[in-house]
């Protein structure tokens, strides 16, 4: 066994497990939690996929930024744990999860397919002719320069949109006088 | 981590030697920093145990150890508990991936009745192909300690200190994250070692057929970044949380912050992380631009062979020439924390608005008028 | 087979675990109550699509599903920023933070 196949195996579980963790905690604070566990065992993937460059953009953009900030909303509504945290109903909740479970099988049976079981092995070290993260960076610049700034119109609009939906009059404090 | 037992256990070695020097640096930061704040303040400082009152730190590290173990009512035991630890993770991942000194070739050499390989070593913990990205990375980590210290206290001023500290530091990650991509545009690498390998040699400017050679100055990036210099250094304050910018810890508002509730060993724990963090920024200010482990007007070939003068074994020489870089990168680090520590106790305190008035209005445009300079002025050169 | 599997690493294994925490996510945005959760579970389904691109552009070599992965994390950002400050307009209303009172937001 390799190191990069222990690897695999090891953040695997450390994927899946804190992912469950998401699903399963009840009070939403743990769930942040363990979804910044599964959030740094993604980035430790693209890492060993060679994507060095998308592992730093991974913690420094989720677990540095969207995360504290999901975070700090939690922390400052101050939510206690919640008795009933997923939604009622025994049928409803019946069909929710097995129309997920046909989906699973779905998308499974598409890989086994498609892979012809898991056959397809990565050729030799990740190899993308020059400096991966320079190519990256040309690429970005000029094949896909349009979306980038459709993305960066996107941005600005969202920060405009925050910030006007977060200072619309809430119920908890008085009334601005205009 | 090597190819036989020799390089695995030196390597190994390595990254223990500088977690624990990290660690053991800290206590005598602190005495370096009461020694200071009373030098600047006109009074004698901790003089009494010890000549100079050095062994101050070992009463106070065995104070440390023998408080009490104290956990209020309603904290939640887990975070409570897991903050202190955890904040030691983020400094000394970071420090680990920083270059301390040029890359030591050994070439193959008899002990033990077998010959020992060639081998290369860099003094540096572990080497990551995007050094850059994997500090930041490490150090945006930083939030998650002091959120879970403030959240698992059950205490509202720990809370409040949380949050002052997260947004401040995700504030403040803004500007120095522009500081610095000027840094990798001059560089063009995002490789520390590069960089500082390209600040070797006198400062020399060339554009349009045209270049100048400053012999008497060395090729530091200060001089191609000020305003990223200074703006990084601005933002490291912030991020490590140090006066000017303590506001988490402002004790005339929120008693001590997020770690109101800590003590003993504990409280301990996130001082070496806070000092940690003021080490990391300071070796990430000397590697940006200051030079690195190099040694101004002098290049590592010129010390080895000054060096090889004296020692017959070249591998001796090697050694021996990386460790005196290492010194002058220390030294190097070591002004700059003295810098910390100056400013500490001569500037006041923000108010929390002008924080993070600072910060949006002022900083974050500066860095990025500076980026957009530095990105003209490569475009029109090449 | 399995042996076999297990001790080598392709394709396959990153898409099956990419699709694990897809699922996981789904089943969060489904079941869970919590606006909040169900924000941080959709997140972890933009998580596992990252992870079968950066699976797929290792295995044909190229950089293309790396640069999709760049895009999608700025519009995961994006949400969270949208998501949260809708999440924030709620419970400004409602004190708390329960998916049922998004009904409410219309008009």
């Amino acid at each position: 066994m390799t190191a990069e196949v222990f690897l695999f195996w090891f953040l695997a579980i450390v994927t899946v497990v804190s992912a469950l963790g998401v699903l399963f905690m009840p009070n939403p604070i743990y769930s942040a939690f363990s979804l910044i566990m599964t959030m740094i065992g993604v980035s430790a993937l693209f890492a060993l996929l060679g994507a060095y460059f998308l592992a730093g953009v991974q913690v420094i953009v989720y677990a540095g930024a969207v995360l504290v900030l999901f975070v700090m909303v939690m922390m400052l509504f101050d939510l206690k744990s919640e008795i009933k945290a997923f939604t009622k109903g025994t049928l409803g909740g019946v069909f929710k999860i097995g129309s997920v479970a046909v989906l699973a099988g779905l998308i499974l049976s598409a890989i086994m397919v498609t892979t012809q079981g898991v056959a397809i092995k990565f050729q030799g070290q990740a190899d993308f002719g020059m400096q991966p993260t320079r190519l990256l960076g040309n690429k970005l610049f000029t094949q896909y320069v349009i979306i980038f700034e459709i993305l960066g119109a996107l941005l600005l609009v969202v920060a405009v949109g925050a910030v006007a939906l977060s200072r619309s009059k809430g119920g908890t404090h008085a009334r601005r006088i205009d | 981590m090597g190819s036989d037992i020799f390089e695995v256990t030196v390597n190994a070695l390595k990254l223990v030697t500088i977690f624990l020097v990290m660690v053991s640096l800290v206590p005598s930061l602190v005495w370096l920093e009461r020694r200071g704040a009373a030098f600047i303040q006109d009074r004698l400082g901790p003089n009494r145990v010890g000549p100079l009152g050095l062994t101050q730190l070992a009463a106070d590290a065995v104070k440390f150890i023998f408080k009490e173990e104290f956990v209020p009512a309603k904290a939640i035991k887990f975070m409570f508990y897991g903050a202190p630890v955890f904040a030691l993770l983020p400094a000394s991942l970071a420090l680990c991936a920083l270059p301390l000194g040029p890359i030591i070739n050994i070439i193959p050499f008899e002990a033990f009745g077998q010959t020992w390989g060639p081998y290369i070593f860099s003094i540096q913990g572990y080497e990551a192909s995007l050094g850059i990205l994997f500090v930041l990375a490490a150090s945006s980590l930083a939030v998650y300690p002091i959120l879970m210290a403030g959240w698992g206290s059950g205490n509202k001023y720990s809370l409040f200190g949380a949050l002052r500290g997260s947004s401040q530091i995700i504030s403040y990650e803004l500007a120095m994250g522009l500081a610095i991509l000027g840094v990798i545009l001059i560089f063009g690498t995002f490789n520390l070692n590069e960089m500082v390998t390209a600040q070797n040699g006198p400062l020399s400017f060339s554009a349009f057929d045209y270049s100048m050679t400053l012999s008497f100055l060395p090729n530091w990036g200060i001089f191609y970044q000020p305003i990223g210099a200074f703006l990084f250094l601005a933002a490291a304050f912030a991020e490590s949380n140090r006066l000017p910018f303590d506001l988490p810890e402002g004790e005339s508002e929120l008693v001590a912050g997020f770690h109101t509730e800590y003590g003993g060993l504990k409280m301990n724990l996130f001082f070496i992380g806070e000092y940690g963090h003021m080490i990391v920024a300071s070796a990430l200010m000397v590697i940006f631009y200051f030079g690195g482990y190099l040694i101004p007007g002098v290049s590592p070939e010129q010390v080895t062979q000054f060096l090889s003068g004296f020692i017959d074994s070249q591998n001796m020489t090697a050694v021996l020439s990386g460790l005196i870089h290492l010194g002058a990168f220390s030294i190097k680090v070591f002004i700059f924390l003295w810098i910390f520590i100056h400013v500490r106790w001569s500037l006041p305190r923000f108010r929390y608005d002008q924080l993070m008035e600072l910060g949006w209005k002022t900083m974050l445009p500066w860095a990025l008028g500076n980026l957009i300079l530095t990105a003209v002025i490569m475009a029109a050169i090449h | 087979m399995l042996a076999e599997s297990i001790s080598e690493i392709g394709l396959g294994h990153f898409l099956v675990l990419s699709m694990i925490l897809f699922i996981t996510g789904m089943l969060g945005v489904l079941l869970r109550k919590n606006i909040l959760t169900v924000l941080m579970s959709i997140e972890l389904m933009l998580n596992a699509i990252n992870l079968s691109f950066v699976a797929y552009a290792r295995s044909l070599n190229q950089l293309d599903g790396q640069i999709i992965v760049f895009f999608i994390m700025t519009i995961a950002a994006a949400e969270a920023g949208v998501g949260l400050a809708l999440v924030v307009a709620v419970f400004k209303r409602f004190k708390e933070v329960n998916i049922r009172f998004f009904e409410h937001l219309k008009g």
